[in-house]
């Protein structure tokens, strides 16, 4: 967008929302991004080390910003904020700009969850009205309804986790499947010497620590890992009705019917209302409203509803806004307690 | 006047041995003027070679940098480097000796631990419950990382270490590792175990090319003296 007077209606139409602006810190504490993303995510953030030996970074986006702004405020009462500036990320793709124009909006610390996904999507919609462009998609998924379809099937617990741990992660996650058709992590003759060492072990003081964890948690998991094994055939099926589940794509008014013919026919004691959705128009302004149950991945910290709008314009399909529901990040970043918080952000870079 | 090639062979261990074993068996003779400490060493009858005795994780250093032609080093260090260095380079051999495999081992005790899979539900329980993230140590921190990340390991913090890596865990500076081993036996000495899948790379010993230099005549001829293995 090169027009500065586009860049100030965004604004102002967010603001007309009952968005309050606010000013963010262009440099955070490294830490707080390894905490929640992990070692590999230093790749893509620009940091450096202070006087006091503490390691900061660049702002590699406004939502962590804004979540630490929050923490660190010691706020608890519900904001609707909004704020525009630069985020700095490294990228793989030589092409990708390393800094990013950004300008986004949230609700945070509000209980009410359905109307503020609602306000985020309706702020969005009235943002987005200041660009002309000839069509395009708005997609809503939700993140929620897998974790509910996993908790429901017949698998280990830790098989569960470790779903819901990696569904954000495609590759490693289709991995994930292939293995759960086989039963490959309990290797029987491996298992035989280790229960020898097991003996052994139970004859030991129960609170010795080796490398962090006492014997006692090694034998209680190593007991719980015997105990739990799958049949083959069963981790086939369960894999089956996710591969099938995530291929649910259909205009938004169908998004309940689809999933309670999905869980009906896969015997899956869950029903979903067409209300749980945030809208159920199949039109708004020029885009097709639509729903994906495997859309949401793309991003680690969704915990809910999440959507994007892509615009088609001067024959370039543009990816122009990204949100969603992110329950958990402020709660990563050191909170005590749950804070709920819904947002999305406006990408004003495109040309 | 002809140019000169710059070689750089590992200044010390097995792998030194090796590589000037694999010279003489090409009828390469390696002689230094100022005796066995020297670090420079030419080939008789080859006035335009000349040898440096490097460590051999800087042999890839300089490649990427222009100061030697060909290198000698571990396959492991190569992939090891970072991807600026190893866009300007080439692989020309790989040889038969100097096999290791860079593999991520854990503490014995550890019996509910087979698989990485084990280690990232393993991960995530230590930060979930403790707030902690499981330490690596390992010398070889962009392939162990990589490794970790694409098996689904990300809640985890590297130590860098510089030697003796296996005794990491038992004095409590981190809770496993990753190291090169070929046989195993430093790594049961001091108590560690190999995942069963926990095999991150395989090397050898490698002749590596500056990716400027492989055009150059005396440098294809010098390589064509080395025949296939």
């Amino acid at each position: 967008m090169k027009s500065k007077n586009l860049s100030e209606k965004i604004l102002r139409s967010i603001k007309s929302k009952g968005f309050k602006y606010i000013n963010l810190p262009s440099v955070i504490e490294a830490n707080h991004i390894v905490q929640r993303s992990g070692e590999s995510f230093r790749e893509f953030i620009f940091s450096f080390v202070d006087q006091n030996g503490s390691e900061l970074c660049l702002r590699p986006d406004l939502t962590i910003a804004s979540s630490l702004r929050y923490l660190e405020k010691n706020l608890n009462s519900k904001e609707k904020i909004f704020y525009s500036g630069q985020a700095y990320r490294k990228s793989n793709n030589k092409k990708d700009s390393i800094i990013r124009d950004q300008v986004g909006f949230e609700i945070i610390g509000s209980k009410d969850e359905k109307n503020d996904d609602k306000e985020i999507i309706d702020t969005a919609l009235k943002a987005l009205s200041n660009l002309s462009y000839l069509k395009g998609t708005l997609k809503i998924g939700n993140v929620e309804i897998f974790n509910l379809l996993i908790s429901k099937l017949d698998i280990p617990k830790r098989w569960k986790l470790r779903l819901l741990r990696h569904f954000w992660r495609e590759e490693y996650f289709n991995d994930l499947l292939k293995r759960l058709e086989t039963n490959s992590d309990v290797d029987p003759t491996i298992v035989e010497v280790d229960k020898k060492r097991y003996s052994k072990m139970l004859s030991e003081k129960q609170q010795t620590i080796i490398a962090g964890r006492s014997i006692q948690e090694i034998l209680k998991r190593f007991d719980n890992k015997i105990k739990d094994p799958r049949k083959a055939s069963r981790g086939k099926n369960v894999s089956k009705i996710i591969k099938e589940f995530l291929k649910i794509n259909c205009p938004i008014d169908q998004a309940a019917s689809q999933l309670n013919i999905f869980f009906k026919k896969n015997r899956i004691s869950l029903i979903v209302e067409q209300n749980y959705f945030p809208t159920s128009l199949n039109k708004i302004q020029k885009l097709n409203v639509e729903f994906s149950t495997s859309f949401g991945r793309h991003l680690e910290y969704y915990t809910g509803m999440v959507f994007k709008i892509d615009i088609k314009s001067k024959f370039k399909n543009i990816n122009i806004i990204n949100g969603g529901r992110y329950d958990k990040l402020i709660s990563n970043l050191g909170s005590k307690k749950k804070v709920p918080a819904v947002g999305a952000a406006i990408n004003i870079n495109y040309k | 006047m002809k140019l000169m090639i710059n070689i750089g062979i590992p200044s010390k261990g097995r792998l030194k041995k090796d590589i000037i074993k694999v010279f003489s068996q090409n009828k390469l003779h390696l002689f230094s003027e100022r005796g066995k400490r020297d670090l420079f060493a030419f080939v008789k009858k080859y006035k335009d070679i000349r040898i440096i005795y490097l460590h051999a994780r800087e042999i890839i250093e300089r490649l990427a940098d222009g100061s030697l032609d060909i290198g000698f080093s571990g396959y492991d260090l190569l992939k090891e480097s970072n991807v600026n260095i190893q866009k300007k380079i080439n692989v020309i051999k790989k040889y038969n000796f100097g096999l290791a495999d860079l593999v991520l081992a854990i503490p014995s005790q550890w019996i509910d631990v087979q698989t990485v899979a084990d280690l990232e539900e393993i991960a995530f329980i230590l930060k979930e419950k403790k707030n902690q993230r499981i330490r690596v140590a390992t010398k070889y921190p962009n392939l162990t990382k990589e490794f970790l990340y694409s098996k689904g390991v990300t809640q985890f913090k590297l130590v860098y270490s510089l030697g003796a890596t296996e005794a990491y865990p038992l004095s409590g500076s981190s809770e496993i590792i990753s190291d090169i081993t070929s046989t195993g036996e430093t790594l049961r000495a001091n108590n560690l175990r190999i995942l069963i899948d926990g095999k991150i790379i395989s090397s050898q010993a490698c002749m590596i090319v500056a990716k400027k230099s492989v055009k150059k005549k005396n440098i294809k001829k010098f390589i064509k003296l080395f025949p296939k293995e």
